[in-house]
C-alpha cells in the first residue's frame, strides 16, 4: 500500500455565510491547494450530504470542480448522511494508496443557515430510518432517547454533559474559524430551554455554514495518514440492541488502531463528534480513550480540556466550531492536520505526535476514525 | 383489549423486529412473520417540544422493548412519572401506536387475564409485583 500524505489544509470560517455553497468549497479548497503548493490536483472527491435540498442543485462534484476551474479533473462525490466529509477523505485515501492517484483534494461543505429551522431539521432527519420518521423523530429526538438512557443506566449526570459544551465553546473561543466564539457557563447550559427531553438547546451543535478541505498526495509530507477506519449499524434505533455505546464508533477504531498499528493511549489529542454533548462522553468510551463509564467524570475533571491529559475538540468541536454537515469531517481532519504541523494558533496542543478524528454519520449508522501523524 | 402488533423474526438469530421487515437487519435471509401483544417495557423516552411539521408539542415518543422480544416506537399522551423500565400497554388508534402506563391494578387485571390457571394467574402476578419492588430497589442503589 501506498503511503498518504496530507500536503495541505484550509477551510472557511464556519457560520452564517452569504457565499452560494460552490464559492464557499471553493475557497476552503483553494486554501488547501496554496498550503499544498500544488495547482492543479489530479482528482477531486467531493462531500456534501443534501444539496439538492438545501440549494436546489445536483450533480455536485461537476458543481464545484467547475467553479473552480477544475473541469476537466475527475470529481466524484461521496455520502454517508452527517459522516460524508470523513467519507471523503477515505475515498481520496484509498484512491492514492491504491497507486491509482498521486494527488486528490478532498473538499467538503454545506450550506443551510438560509432555510428556517424546522426546513433543516426535517432534511437532516431524512436520514432517519422512514418508519420511525412517521412518529416525528427528528436527530434530537433519537438523541434524546439516547441521553436519557445513558443517564439513567449508566448514571451520567447533567452537569457531566453539560461540562462538554462549556469546555467546547471555551476552546471554540481560541478558534478564529468558529462558528461560535464565546465562552458559556455550566449554569447557560442547564437553563437553556428543553429541546428533547433531556437534551437542552446548548447540548447541541448549530447549523452552520462552511467547507473545508485537505490535498492528499503521495509525496512525503510532515503529516502522514497512519490508519483509517470505518464501522456501521442498523439505520433504524429500534433495531438496536444498545443505545449507549455505538457499534459503528468500536468497529471503526478498531480498524484504524489496526492500521496504524498502535492503540488509543498514543493518541495526543482528537476531534470527536459532538453532534450532541453526551455523543462525545459515549464517543470518548467507544473509541477507548477513557475506560468505561469514565468519560463525564474526566471531563468534569478538565481530562478533556486543552490544558488536559487529552484534549479533545480543540477547535470547539460541532458545538462550538459548528456543524456545516459534510464539511464537519474534513474540517476535523484539517484541525488535526493543524495541530500536529504546530499551526493552530491561540489552542495549539503543545508536542502532538498523534491525531484521531471521529465522525458520526446518521444517528451512529456510518462511523469514520481517521489516525493521522507527524511524517 | 389488548392490541397484537404484526411483527417478523429471523430465522437464524431470532431477532424480532417491529414492525416486520423483509429481510433481517443482521443476516441476510427472508423473515418469517411473528405476532407480539402489545405490552412491553419502556427503554426510552423523550419529548420533543419543537416537533417537525405535522406534529404538535409537546410530542412525548418512547422506545418499548415488547414481550417477546423486538422493540418499538409509539406515541403516549404524557411521560410523568414514566420510568425506564416502566410496564406500558400500546394501543393503536388510526394505525399509530400509543403507549400508556400501566398501574398495579392495571397489571394485575393484565395478568389475570394473560395467564390459564388461577394458580399461574396469581403467581404471575405476584412475579410482576416481585421484580417491581426490585428494580426500585436496584435503581435507588445505584
Amino acid at each position: 500500500m501506498q503511503r498518504v500524505f496530507v500536503a495541505g489544509a484550509g477551510m472557511t470560517r464556519i457560520g452564517r455565510r452569504s457565499e452560494p455553497l460552490p464559492a464557499l468549497m471553493a475557497e476552503a479548497a483553494r486554501a488547501a491547494l496554496a498550503d499544498a503548493g500544488l495547482e492543479e490536483p489530479e482528482a477531486i472527491v467531493v462531500a456534501t450530504m443534501n444539496p439538492e435540498e438545501f440549494v436546489g442543485d445536483g450533480n455536485f462534484a461537476s458543481n464545484v470542480a467547475t467553479h473552480m476551474g477544475f473541469s476537466d479533473v475527475p470529481a466524484l462525490r461521496i455520502e454517508t448522511a452527517t459522516s460524508s466529509g470523513a467519507a471523503a477523505f477515505y475515498t481520496g485515501f484509498a484512491q492514492i494508496a491504491a497507486g491509482l492517484r498521486r494527488s486528490v483534494l478532498v473538499v467538503g461543505g454545506e450550506k443551510m443557515t438560509h432555510l428556517a429551522t424546522p426546513k433543516v431539521s426535517e432534511i437532516i432527519g431524512r436520514s432517519i430510518d422512514p418508519y420511525e420518521r412517521t412518529y416525528g423523530a427528528t436527530m434530537p429526538a433519537l438523541a434524546g432517547l439516547v441521553t436519557r438512557a445513558l443517564m439513567t443506566r449508566q448514571g451520567v449526570t447533567a452537569r457531566e454533559i453539560s461540562q462538554v459544551a462549556v469546555k467546547n465553546h471555551a476552546h471554540g473561543a481560541r478558534n478564529p474559524f468558529a462558528h461560535f466564539q464565546q465562552a458559556v457557563t455550566i449554569e447557560d447550559v442547564l437553563d437553556s430551554r428543553m429541546v428533547a427531553d433531556p437534551l437542552r438547546l446548548m447540548h447541541c451543535c448549530p447549523i452552520s455554514d462552511g467547507a473545508a478541505a485537505v490535498v492528499l498526495s503521495a509525496e512525503r509530507g510532515p503529516v502522514r495518514v497512519a490508519g483509517v477506519g470505518h464501522g456501521a449499524d442498523t439505520l433504524a434505533l429500534r433495531h438496536r440492541l444498545e443505545l449507549t455505546s455505538f457499534a459503528a464508533t468500536r468497529a471503526a477504531a478498531r480498524e484504524a488502531y489496526a492500521m496504524a498499528g498502535i492503540g488509543p493511549e498514543r493518541i495526543d489529542v482528537a476531534e470527536v463528534h459532538d453532534a450532541f454533548a453526551p455523543f462525545e462522553l459515549i464517543s470518548l468510551e467507544d473509541l477507548g480513550l477513557i475506560p468505561p463509564g469514565k468519560a463525564g467524570r474526566a471531563t468534569l475533571d478538565g481530562d478533556t480540556a486543552l490544558d488536559g491529559r487529552l484534549p479533545v475538540n480543540p477547535s470547539g468541536g460541532l458545538k462550538a466550531r459548528g456543524h456545516p454537515l459534510a464539511a464537519t469531517g474534513v474540517a476535523q481532519l484539517v484541525e488535526c492536520v493543524w495541530q500536529l504541523r504546530g499551526s493552530a494558533e491561540g489552542r495549539q496542543v503543545a508536542n502532538a505526535t498523534r491525531a484521531l478524528a471521529h465522525s458520526i454519520g446518521g444517528l451512529a449508522t456510518n462511523n469514520w476514525v481517521t489516525v493521522l501523524e507527524r511524517g | 383489549m389488548m392490541e397484537t402488533i404484526a411483527a417478523s423474526k429471523c430465522p437464524r438469530c431470532d431477532m424480532v423486529v417491529a414492525p416486520p421487515a423483509t429481510y433481517c437487519p443482521y443476516h441476510p435471509v427472508a423473515m418469517a412473520p411473528a405476532t407480539l401483544s402489545g405490552v412491553g417495557e419502556i427503554v426510552s423516552f423523550t419529548t420533543l417540544h419543537t416537533p417537525p411539521e405535522g406534529f404538535r408539542s409537546p410530542l412525548h415518543i418512547a422506545l418499548v422493548e415488547l414481550d417477546g422480544g423486538g422493540r418499538f416506537v409509539c406515541h403516549g399522551a404524557g411521560t410523568r412519572g414514566l420510568k425506564i423500565g416502566a410496564t406500558v400497554a400500546i394501543e393503536a388508534v388510526d394505525d399509530v401506536y400509543y403507549f400508556s402506563h400501566l398501574g398495579a391494578v392495571e397489571r394485575a387485571r393484565l395478568f389475570w387475564r394473560r395467564t390459564g390457571r388461577a394458580g399461574d394467574r396469581v403467581n404471575a402476578i405476584a412475579r410482576s409485583l416481585a421484580k417491581r419492588v426490585w428494580k426500585r430497589r436496584q435503581r435507588a442503589a445505584s
